[in-house]
């Protein structure tokens, strides 16, 4: 038996799918999410120190997913919601990463609503539960 | 002597909900008494609920200074996994920490605790996290399964540091047979049905556990401020505390059954959760588990400072939620 993925390109992600672990560049300073050989900010800084990402930030952009165009791995979760939001969200580090919305607001999701990293399962695979960030509107205020 | 101290705590309360009306709509009738309870999404499991309590936990905590990790879950997503590794990796835990699963009843939520009071020993470092994080599960014709909801929360506790302290344990352990039990590679809880015999054996065993523990600290019902016990439901743990000499205004903060259900292995520690929120120096606290089978765990505790300030509070937690209805509460539970 074999698996569908690779292993070790799997287990090195690990660090920032579960905790969003980034990188700092020591040469240009800006923060690589994710983590990358050679900065893609200055295109020469190939050293790093890892930093933990807040989790905060702002909805940059979002989609919905419906009617059939989630991809295989979230079409059990299409079946059950109807429907399910993607955000690109600009992090307070800098970056911008793409992930699911849970728990939208029934009023909509709008350009620049705070938002916070938290830990669910993205989907499950040969009986292995790939666990990762998605994002919720920020609660840290209530 | 050493102390050991709850010195923070977090919680974690799925979003979703679901109403009695919704059952009662569907099918007639609730079994449970509840006025509402939390339902995982589609995307969460006792793991990702036990990440979100303990990050609520450890915020405010120096985690290069934690030793010890355990966690308790009757309904772990594997059978076999090392569990705790994921929390590590989630928590960026060191990882060397001394760890232990529990799991199998009810019971494992103060298991756990006892099991991190001890590890503590164990390990240079200062502090111990415990996190218990249950949802339970049966097929939705059983009865039994209208009050199954889902929660999570987690301790810090310390080598004398003020905070809540440890002041003893008492357990009561026998064999009572078939009353609620699952059998290997089964999703759904069995239940004999005999509501009478389950009390029963709630009733006796719960109260000989925290009858044991007042005779060895030499106390009195009255003595406490807060007591928590386990919640099959409301209406049996409030009338056992009362046989056993509490009165409403002790136990009221640590009912938690009608607005989350039947927690499991976190029923009364969560209980303990709503009741920190507003505790005050000196408050002396019982806290009593149950796991059907039967056994029991009563734990005495004494305040003696102020822990670590949330940044949420459980009523907040209460609040923030979403209801759904019994078509999409079975969907999430793939019935359908």
């Amino acid at each position: 038996m074999g698996a569908h993925i690779s292993i070790p390109m799997y287990q090195r992600a690990v660090p920032q799918r579960y905790r969003l672990a980034g990188q700092k560049c020591l040469k240009c300073g800006k923060v690589n999410f994710p983590p990358k050989a050679v900065c893609k900010y200055c295109l020469t800084g190939a050293e790093f120190e890892e930093i933990q990402l807040s989790g905060r930030g702002i909805v940059y952009s979002y989609t919905v997913i419906a009617g059939g165009g989630a991809p295989p791995e979230f079409s059990e979760e299409a079946r059950c919601k109807g429907k399910y939001p993607v955000v690109l969200v600009e992090l307070e580090e800098g970056p911008r990463v793409i992930a699911q919305l849970v728990n939208p607001p029934a009023e909509g999701i709008t350009i620049g609503m705070k938002v916070e990293a938290v830990f669910r399962k993205i989907y499950e695979e040969e009986g292995v539960i790939r666990y990762g960030f998605k994002f919720r509107p920020a609660t840290s205020d209530s | 002597m050493m102390t050991k101290n709850i010195v923070s705590y977090g919680v974690y309360l799925p979003f979703l909900r679901i109403k009695r009306d919704e059952y009662v709509n569907a099918l007639g009738s609730c079994s449970a008494a509840i006025k509402e309870k939390a339902v995982m999404d589609i995307d969460e499991d006792v793991i990702t609920m036990a990440v979100e309590a303990a990050r609520d936990a450890i915020a405010d905590v120096d985690i290069s200074q934690i030793g010890v990790l355990t966690l308790a879950s009757t309904n772990f997503p594997y059978q076999e996994k090392v569990m705790t590794g994921t929390v590590i990796e989630a928590l960026r835990l060191n990882k060397n920490v001394l760890t232990c699963q529990h799991g199998n009843s009810a019971l494992a939520g103060t298991e756990a605790f006892l099991a991190a009071l001890g590890m503590l020993e164990q390990t240079e470092q200062k502090y111990a996290l415990v996190i218990v994080s249950d949802s339970l599960s049966a097929d939705a014709s059983m009865d039994i399964e209208h009050g199954f909801g889902a929660a999570a929360c987690a301790f810090v506790l310390a080598k004398d540091e003020p905070g809540l302290e440890f002041e003893g344990a008492y357990a009561y352990t026998g064999e009572s047979m078939g009353l609620r039990y699952r059998l290997p590679g089964e999703t759904s809880v069995r239940d004999i049905g005999v509501k009478t015999y389950a009390t029963q054996a709630y009733n006796d065993t719960v109260k000989n556990a925290v009858w044991g523990l007042l005779g060895q600290l030499g106390r009195n019902p009255v003595d406490y401020s807060h007591v928590i016990l386990h919640q099959n439901d409301v209406k049996t743990a409030s009338a056992l505390g009362k046989k056993i000499g509490f009165n409403e205004e002790q136990m009221k903060e640590g009912l938690l059954f009608n607005l989350v259900g039947d927690t499991g292995a976190c029923s009364a520690m969560l209980g303990l959760c709503q009741v920190l929120d507003n505790i005050a120096s000196n408050d002396k606290v019982i806290v009593c588990s149950y796991g059907s089978g039967a056994g029991s765990h009563a734990l005495s505790f004494k305040s003696t400072n102020q822990l670590l300030k949330r940044t949420k509070s459980f009523k907040a937690m209460l609040n923030k939620k979403q209801y759904i209805n019994y078509i999409q509460y079975l969907k999430l539970k793939r019935n359908i």
